[in-house]
């Protein structure tokens, strides 16, 4: 059996919505193994994008433990969460958050330039991403200068960037037509392929066909495991 | 929605900018009438000592305060427009989205005028009243020279006016561009980021990085980082015309001062005679001079027995001996020969004034006061010259006399004695008697009043002697001759001229302390919208990876490079107006050096502290609420 990569143990997530509180995540368990393509679907505002946040240590629960690659990230410190969200985790987010002073190439460069990799070898990298997800003309470009498509595969190359384990992608094709939608698709195929644990959230039914397990999300508890 | 509501629901959905413009504004405001009412107050405080102060120091003083003053005022109309105009070309995207909704052009321009006017006449109220607070808080705490006078309205209805009108008109020209420019254009991502293609792709490392980051979005936001470059530009120009001028002037005055009076210098007189001539070295910070003193009186004449005792005494190496008096003198005019037209104008009158007047030996003198023109060297020359004060009050032009005196000038004119024709060779900054002062050759001086005794001794001693032995043997040699001298250190008049001078310049600097203060608001006000403009940026940094301090390296950077690049352009010009402007014949030491490079740095490094408060709080922020 595969070792269990992810572990979520009675997670709770509230928000202070003025003097009252918002529960967002209520008592989530659940775990998944090392290569496992699980999706996470559910209606709006069900705490997908929440989960996701946790697990990439972008947030911390309110209660329970969150345990990714052996780590308990619920107790570590900043320094070592940003270390962990650079090299461990590759994280597209929904609205794709490049960064908009640095270009196509740059932006992509920018977590293995963070790690202290070789010139040599993140150009090399580097090149052999925007290949994959088709944008090697684009590399000088920046963002603002790229279609919504464009900008959420340059996402993609850049959370591939450190080869990190696991991969999280919040609604990737959300906010895309059908074509470019497809060449996420491949994207997230070619991941799975590869033998990474990808989480991704989504109402896409191409994706979901994708995933080894879905997890649905209701009002912030986990309605119902595919196993 | 009518044309009131939106702008003010707009204005309250935008709570952190507007509350941010809105203070910034009313910091500009406030610091700006805050300083010119308190410079104000000071060069008030300052021109009262002047009826005592000489006119040459008088004179820098004035043009002190008058240049800080102005400047202050360039420094707040700059920022105020720099303000409106950030907040303004912020709004131009939001402007593109309500053109893009179907809002008409004019609709959306007035909202915006609106929210314009609104931020401006609250900041504008608000500055006005936190300036009047402060300075009378200021000036109380402080109990500085300042007269207290009531509120100047004239300057708050000026600074009002002036700053209401540039806000506006600064904060309309993006509105104005906006508004000629299509939805389109508005909304255009590349637009708004303004970037062309970058360069080739080459790694860094991470303080590569940080640097890259920093400057593009430093440079991103172009017209805004020149504005901000201008204005702190102005404001370093202002500290080192305050801190630099200030110290080089007090140096300069000092050293004046001190040459004029003398030092190590011993006064030997009649013990009424001491009292008076202290009087006279002290009068820029007393109003003790007596009625009237009898110079002429025998007692006070210097026994010749003392005179010829000091001569040979061992640990002397000068003596000085003066006939001082109190004597009317009067101008009297010269001329002018153009030398173009051949032409002969009138130059001066002929005023009548009372002045003291000195008989010093112009081959023995241990005095050297600053001097326009040349002093004194030869005792037989009938060679005068006058003190500054005296200089300003009988041979300056007055257009009020009748008829006006137009061409007034000492060096072409002559001083006359108890009737006595003096040619005036040189103008001379001195403290004695607050400059109403006049020397001449003492030979001269006996010859006309037909005094042939001296009634004041200065006598400098060896500096490698043993001073107090020196002195008791002075005091012995003295009293045993006449028990009615004395003998004084002039170095006592001295340190207290020196720690007036001290004390005016001194409230000078406050100027710069409290300008350092309201740049530095300014600047952390700038950094603020700055930061909340990256804000969305460093969230992202910090989601794929980087630590929360990466967030202040990059305002480190930015914040260094706008500082550096004004303190350069401040610094030359600052260095630049004091020496060739503010302070005629300055003299810089290197501990004068050492001063304004401690006082600039300590800005410099006050400021750079300061403008990473919002970068700071930023890091402190959770990745979330730092995207949000």
């Amino acid at each position: 059996m595969a070792e269990t990569v992810i572990s979520a143990v009675s997670i709770n997530k509230t928000y202070p919505m003025g003097d009252s509180e918002t529960e967002v995540l209520k008592d989530i368990n659940f775990n998944i193994a090392s290569g496992e393509f699980v999706a996470i679907y559910g209606s709006s505002g069900a705490g997908k994008t929440t989960l996701l946040n946790i697990i990439g240590g972008i947030d911390k629960p309110t209660s329970g433990q969150m345990i990714v690659l052996g780590e308990d990230l619920t107790v570590q410190n900043e320094d070592f969460l940003a270390d962990f969200r650079c090299n461990d985790v590759g994280y597209v987010f929904q609205a794709y958050n490049l960064v908009s002073t640095l270009t196509v190439a740059e932006n992509v460069a920018f977590p293995m330039e963070w790690t202290g990799r070789p010139p040599e070898e993140i150009v090399k990298r580097v090149a052999e991403l925007l290949a994959t997800v088709g944008l090697g003309h684009r590399a000088n470009h920046y963002p603002a200068q790229l279609s919504g498509g464009e900008q959420q595969r340059v996402a993609f190359a850049r959370a591939m960037a450190n080869d990190p384990q696991v991969f999280l992608a919040d609604e990737p094709t959300g906010n895309l037509d059908t074509k470019n939608g497809q060449k996420i698709t491949q994207m997230l195929q070619m991941l799975k392929a590869e033998g990474k644990t990808v989480i991704v959230s989504t109402h896409d039914a191409e994706i979901m066909r994708l995933a080894d397990r879905t997890l649905c999300l209701e009002d912030g508890r986990l309605a119902s495991k595919d196993e | 929605m009518s044309s009131v509501r939106f702008p003010i629901k707009d204005l309250a959905r935008r709570r952190l900018q507007t509350s941010l413009t809105i203070t910034t504004l009313t910091l500009s405001v406030a610091s700006t009438l805050f300083l010119l009412l308190f410079s104000w107050q000071v060069g008030v405080g300052i021109s009262s000592t002047s009826e005592t102060l000489t006119a040459g120091l008088s004179a820098i003083f004035a043009q002190f305060v008058l240049f800080i003053g102005v400047l202050i005022f360039v420094v707040g109309a700059i920022l105020t427009s720099f303000i409106v105009f950030l907040m303004m070309k912020q709004r131009t995207r939001d402007f593109g989205l309500i053109k893009a909704a179907g809002c008409p052009n004019g609709r959306v321009f007035g909202y915006f005028l609106a929210e314009l006017l609104i931020v401006t006449v609250v900041g504008c109220v608000l500055g006005v009243v936190f300036g009047f607070t402060a300075d009378s808080v200021a000036t109380r705490v402080l109990g500085v020279q300042a007269i207290q006078n009531p509120p100047n309205l004239l300057f708050a209805s000026i600074v009002f006016a002036v700053f209401f009108i540039l806000a506006v008109t600064f904060g309309v020209k993006p509105m104005l561009d906006a508004a000629r420019a299509s939805p389109l254009k508005l909304l255009s991502p590349v637009q708004y980021f303004g970037l062309g293609k970058g360069g080739k792709f080459k790694p860094l490392s991470r303080t590569g990085i940080t640097l890259q980051v920093a400057s593009r979005s430093l440079f991103r936001r172009v017209s805004a980082s020149v504005r901000i470059i201008l204005l702190l530009s102005i404001v370093f120009l202002l500290l080192t015309v305050s801190v630099a001028g200030s110290i080089i002037a007090n140096d300069t005055t000092t050293i004046w001062v001190e040459n004029a009076v003398g030092q190590n210098v011993i006064l030997i007189a009649h013990q009424d005679m001491v009292t008076q001539y202290k009087l006279l070295m002290s009068q820029a910070f007393t109003q003790d001079l007596a009625g009237y003193f009898n110079y002429t009186d025998e007692r006070l004449a210097v026994p010749d027995a003392i005179l010829e005792n000091l001569n040979g005494l061992h640990g002397v190496s000068g003596v000085d001996a003066r006939l001082v008096l109190m004597e009317p003198v009067r101008e009297m005019s010269g001329y002018y020969i153009d030398p173009d037209t051949q032409s002969t104008y009138s130059v001066g009158d002929n005023r009548n004034g009372t002045s003291l007047v000195v008989g010093v030996n112009p081959e023995k003198i241990l005095t050297s006061p600053h001097t326009k023109g040349q002093f004194l060297n030869s005792s037989d020359a009938q060679m005068a010259v006058i003190g500054d004060t005296l200089a300003q009050a009988m041979y300056s032009t007055d257009l009020r006399a009748k008829p006006p005196i137009r061409l007034a000038d000492p060096l072409l004119q002559k001083i006359i004695v108890q009737g006595k024709i003096f040619d005036i060779t040189g103008v001379c900054i001195d403290p004695t008697n607050s400059g109403n002062v006049t020397y001449v050759p003492l030979k001269e001086l006996q010859s006309v009043t037909g005094i042939s005794t001296v009634n004041v001794v200065l006598v400098r001693l060896d500096a490698s002697v043993d001073r107090v032995a020196t002195l008791a043997q002075l005091k012995t040699i003295v009293q045993d001759i006449n028990p009615e001298f004395s003998v004084f250190e002039l170095d006592e008049v001295l340190q207290e001229n020196v720690a007036f001078l001290g004390s005016l310049w001194s409230e000078i600097m406050l100027l710069p302390l409290f300008t350092l203060g309201s740049a530095a608001l300014c600047l952390v006000g700038y950094m603020m919208l700055s930061v909340d403009e990256q804000r969305h940026e460093f969230g992202v940094l910090r989601a794929i990876g980087t630590k929360p301090n990466t967030a202040v390296a990059v305002a480190a950077v930015q914040s260094s490079l706008v500082l550096l690049s004004s303190l350069a352009v401040g610094l030359s010009f600052g260095i630049i107006t004091t020496l060739l402007i503010l302070v005629p014949h300055p003299i810089v030491t290197v501990l004068t050096v050492i001063k304004i490079s401690t006082w600039l740095f300590a800005a410099l490094a006050i400021m750079f502290l300061l403008s990473l408060i919002p970068a700071v709080r930023i890091a402190k922020t959770s990745i979330l609420r730092v995207m949000a």
